[in-house]
This record gives C-alpha cells, sequence and structure tokens, in this order.
C-alpha cells in the first residue's frame, strides 16, 4: 500500500513535468503550425543550463533556474525564424518541413549536450536538486518540495496560460491564428508577430519543466532529451493533435502509469512498459482519442 | 583493397539502400522511421542466428528481409492510413523501444553489443569482396525495383499523391494501398541493409540504431533530394565520406554538421540538391544532338 501510493505521488508529479510539456508543445502547434520535435530537448538543454549556472554561482537555487529559463526562452526565440522560412506567405506552415527542421535541431542538441557538457558524462544536481528537497508526510505518505514544487508550477502555469488564451488580447489573436490563419490574417490579426509569442511563451515553459524535472531526477543526460521527447511527442497525439485538455488527461495518466511501473518493475522496465502502451494507443487510435484540432 | 576502403565501401551501399527504405514511403509524405528498429531487429537477428546458431549468410540474408516485412505487418496495416505525424512518432518509439529491448537483453549482449560475427567465407580478404559483391548486387537489385515502381502507375500515382491526396484519390488511386505497399518495401529493405550491416561491422552495438542513425539517413535523403531516388545515391558517399576526412576533433560533432546541413538545404533548396528537374534538364542536355562541324 506504502508502495502504491508513493509511486502514486511521483506519478502525478511527473505527469505534471508531461502535462507541461505537451501544453507547451501544442501551444505552438496550434498557433504557429509547427511539429516542434525539439521542444522536449529544449526542455534537456534548459536542465544543463540549470546545472552550468548553478555551478557558475556557488550552487545558487536563483541562478540555475533564471538560466533555465533564460535558455528556454532564447532557444525558441532563435527557432521562430526559422520555422517561420516554411511558412507560406507567413500564415500557413509546411508541418513535414517542420517535422525534419525539428528533427534536425534536436539531434544538435543531443550532440550538444553529448560533448559540450561534463566531458559528455550525465550531470547531477547539488543541494535542493539533489534530493528534491526536504521529505514530510505520514508514515504512507511522503511528499518532497520537488513533488510539491511540480504539483502548483504545473498546476499554476496551466491555469495562467488558460487565462492568457481565454482572458487576454493576445489569447484571442492566438485562437483565431489557431482556428484559420488566413481568416485571421485577413482580420488585421498580426500572424506572424502572435505565433513568435507562441514561441516564447512555450520557452517559458520549457524553462519551467526543467526545473521541475531536475528536481524530481536530480540529474540529467544527453540520452533523457530523446526518451522525454518520444513521451511528450506520443503523449500529444495520444491525446490528439493540439488537444490542451486531452494532452493535460494523457500526460497525467501516462506519469502515474510510468510511476507504477517504476514501483513494480524497476527502472529500465517501466520505459520499456510507457513505451509499449503508448506503441499500442497509437495504433488503436492513430488519429488521437480526443480528436485532433489540425 | 584497403580495410578502410572496404568499410567505405561497403557502409556506403548500406547507407544507400537504408535511405532508400526511407525514400520509397516518403513517396507519400511518410517519415517510415520504422526502417531503423527493422535493420536493428534484422541485423541482431542475424548476429544472434549466425555466432549462437551458425547459420550461413546465404540463409540469413532472405531471411533479414522476411524479418523486415513480417515486423512490419503488425503496424503498417495501421500506419498505412495514419497522419504522417503519427508515422513518424510510431517510428520514433520503435526506434527507443528496440534499443531498450536490446540493450536489456543478455543474449544480444545487452549494452556491451554483439561481437564475434564471422566471415561470410573461410579466408577473410575473400570473404570481404564477396560480401562486398553481395551488398551491391542488392542495391542494384533494389534500383532496379524502384526505377520499375517510378515508371510504373504506382509510381505516378505516388507523385499525384505527394502533392494532393484528394486529388489522387478522385483519379481512383488507393491512397492507402500505396502507402501500404510502400511502407512494406522500405521495411524490407531495411531487412536486408541489416544483415549486410551486420556482416559487414562483424559486431553489433545497440546505440547504433538509433536517432542519431536517423539524423545521418535524413541528411542524405533531404540534401541528395527526395523526389528522385538519385540524389540519395549519388549524395550518400559525400555525406558519410567528407566527415571521414575532417580533423579528429570535428568529427565527434558531425552529427551538427549533418544538422546545419540539413537545414540549410531545406532553408534555401528545400528539393534537395538533386531534383526532377535537374535530371530532366541533364537527360535532354545528353540527348541533345550534336552539330557537325
Amino acid at each position: 500500500m506504502t508502495t502504491l501510493i508513493a509511486q502514486l505521488v511521483n506519478g502525478v508529479s511527473l505527469g505534471s513535468v508531461y502535462i507541461l510539456l505537451v501544453t507547451g508543445f501544442n501551444l505552438v502547434l496550434l498557433v504557429a503550425r509547427v511539429v516542434h520535435i525539439s521542444y522536449p530537448h529544449t526542455v534537456v538543454l534548459s536542465m544543463y543550463a540549470a546545472w552550468y549556472g548553478m555551478s557558475l554561482a556557488d550552487n545558487s537555487i536563483t541562478a540555475g533556474v533564471l538560466a533555465a529559463v533564460f535558455t528556454g526562452i532564447l532557444v525558441n526565440a532563435v527557432m521562430a525564424p526559422i520555422f517561420a522560412r516554411f511558412s507560406h506567405r507567413g500564415v500557413q506552415a509546411d508541418i513535414n518541413s517542420t517535422m525534419v527542421v525539428s528533427l534536425a535541431i534536436g539531434l544538435a542538441i543531443v550532440e550538444l549536450l553529448s560533448h559540450g557538457f561534463n566531458n559528455g558524462f550525465p550531470v547531477s544536481f547539488s543541494g535542493f536538486f539533489r534530493a528534491g528537497g526536504t521529505t514530510f508526510g505520514t508514515d504512507v505518505l511522503h511528499l518532497s518540495v520537488a513533488h510539491l514544487l511540480a504539483l502548483i508550477l504545473s498546476v499554476g502555469l496551466t491555469a495562467s496560460l488558460f487565462f492568457l488564451l481565454y482572458r487576454s488580447a493576445w489569447g484571442r489573436r492566438a485562437r483565431a491564428v489557431a482556428e484559420d490563419a488566413l481568416g485571421a490574417a485577413i482580420a488585421g490579426v498580426p500572424v506572424a508577430l502572435t505565433q513568435r509569442y507562441s514561441f516564447l511563451i512555450g520557452g517559458t515553459l520549457a524553462g519551467v519543466s526543467a526545473i521541475i524535472l531536475a528536481a524530481l531526477l536530480g540529474f540529467a543526460s544527453s540520452t533523457l532529451a530523446d526518451l522525454v521527447a518520444i513521451k511528450a511527442l506520443a503523449v500529444s497525439i495520444i491525446a490528439g493533435l493540439g488537444h490542451l485538455v486531452g494532452g493535460i488527461a494523457i500526460a497525467l495518466a501516462l506519469g502515474i502509469l510510468e510511476a507504477l511501473a517504476q514501483g513494480y518493475l524497476g527502472g529500465t522496465w517501466a520505459n520499456a512498459v510507457a513505451l509499449v502502451v503508448l506503441l499500442v494507443v497509437l495504433l488503436l487510435r492513430p488519429k488521437g482519442l480526443f480528436g485532433s484540432r489540425l | 583493397m584497403s580495410l578502410s576502403l572496404y568499410y567505405f565501401v561497403n557502409l556506403t551501399a548500406v547507407h544507400i539502400l537504408m535511405t532508400w527504405s526511407l525514400y520509397l514511403p516518403y513517396r507519400l509524405r511518410r517519415l517510415h522511421f520504422m526502417v531503423i528498429a527493422n535493420m536493428g531487429i534484422a541485423a541482431y537477428a542475424a548476429g544472434y542466428l549466425t555466432t549462437v546458431a551458425g547459420w550461413p549468410f546465404g540463409t540469413i540474408l532472405p531471411l533479414g528481409a522476411l524479418l523486415g516485412a513480417t515486423t512490419a505487418l503488425l503496424i503498417v496495416p495501421v500506419t498505412a492510413d495514419a497522419p504522417p505525424f503519427t508515422v513518424a512518432i510510431v517510428g520514433l518509439t520503435l526506434i527507443s523501444l528496440t534499443t531498450l529491448l536490446i540493450e536489456n537483453s543478455e543474449i544480444f549482449g545487452g549494452t556491451l553489443g554483439l561481437f564475434g560475427i564471422p566471415s561470410i567465407h573461410r579466408d577473410p580478404s575473400a570473404g570481404r569482396l564477396l560480401l562486398l559483391a553481395v551488398t551491391w548486387l542488392c542495391g542494384l537489385a533494389v534500383a532496379a525495383g524502384i526505377a520499375v515502381f517510378e515508371r510504373s502507375r504506382w509510381g505516378i500515382a505516388a507523385s499525384i499523391a505527394f502533392v494532393d491526396r484528394d486529388l489522387a484519390e478522385s483519379n481512383a488511386v488507393n491512397v492507402r494501398q500505396l502507402s501500404f505497399f510502400v511502407q512494406l518495401a522500405g521495411s524490407t529493405i531495411a531487412g536486408i541493409a541489416g544483415v549486410l550491416y551486420a556482416f559487414t561491422m562483424r559486431g553489433l552495438f545497440p546505440g547504433f540504431f538509433s536517432f542519431r542513425y536517423l539524423g545521418v539517413l535524413m541528411t542524405i535523403l533531404f540534401v541528395g533530394g527526395y523526389t528522385t531516388p538519385w540524389g540519395p545515391f549519388l549524395v550518400a558517399p559525400l555525406v558519410w565520406g567528407i566527415p571521414l576526412l575532417l580533423p579528429e576533433g570535428l568529427q565527434s560533432w558531425r552529427i551538427v554538421l549533418y544538422a546545419v546541413a540539413l537545414i540549410a538545404v531545406l532553408m534555401l533548396r528545400p528539393e534537395g540538391l538533386v531534383t526532377r528537374d535537374l535530371l530532366r534538364r541533364i537527360t535532354a542536355l545528353l540527348r541533345r544532338p550534336q552539330k557537325s562541324p
């Protein structure tokens, strides 16, 4: 029973990271029509940036957080004009080309992480990030600061994003572009600018996801990027491409499934179980459970 | 023939085969990344059957093709009609899953790899020449098959479906069936390439069948040009060979160089270096009657 509860807590925390990842991915997909396969790679790059920032600033958590968020935003800001090259008249991106370009960017990021940091070895976070912070709770339920951080940040940021989408001027423009980019352009919506903002918001989410992932795992490695990428992308397809609410539900379910498999089968097989389940669902419902928004 | 030249020539042929296995499904805009998993499965099956069971190369090669096709048959009936993005992600998931399973299987040597694959002939140097001949013959056979496909009704239908699926379907093209066929063909070619790779390297490492290798193939396909099979054929030796000429310090960054080349070509020359238009012009130039003096 204790294992079950502990793994459920872990699962919800892990699911929270997937929620942020999938939400950031879907936002860019819906607004900019870019299949940003390298988005999870940006997250892992931001984890490395946090490690680098902390090692420069005497393990300062603030430095790590700032480095991660700055890197997430910067990398997405640099990528936005590259992807913009593949949009026709600024309103409709060639999805296949953006997918290939994004894949190339992802490969370059993995290579950079394999050679450019810590002589290619995985990086380990110190202090708070190593153990996920203080653990507290009862005999049955143990919670670490990292678990709480994951939950609070994930709920807070997702709620903020939805507020932004449904209650702000940018959100109205973003929804208009997602619905019909050409129609939005004719109506005077600055499509390119709206799409660039989606990249910046996606970058912020990537940076925050990196912090949570660093706190939960306590390490980062170049191989982590590909594994996280597969899971995040598979979740977004299973939910239905661009389906924000569906993405949240499936991300949470995957986190719980993975944590339960980890608790009962061990680390390596947990990944295998997660991948098999994702594959089976992908094959049974290739267009997603909630329907694609593209 | 020196050993390094042998590896270069033979692996170039394997890469060309693998790129063609990606090229065929991309004729319908499907990034059938599953071929890397097909290659890995066939290579490891070949390694296992020859080292443990002592099966000869001649039996294993057709078995590789069969294995590629059989594993594809489990997936392709679904991906034949799935959206392009789903096909790509199913492929990436299968690559991860295959690598993960191989790394955790002791019979395949785990993360250390599977070694001791014998030469296909008692005399290793004769074995190398024989394998070289078999590899290039396989390449020629696949090239002939692709040439027949390109000129057939299916090839023309694929060209139409690449531009506009609805238009193809309104012209009675069964796009799903066509997609099924090209993905199955791609996986079968990858199975053959896997066996050839195993016997060329005579040792297998699970990390090879990964996204990095996918990056190499994508670079060959998109830099060479995805509209004709000639692009991969002409560009594979360059893409594969140029990094070998780089200083040692830069060689480990070759994937970054591939990624930069891939992005640059997609931005500046989206159809790649060898396009149908280029081939048409070259053909016209060659057929132009020579003026008498």
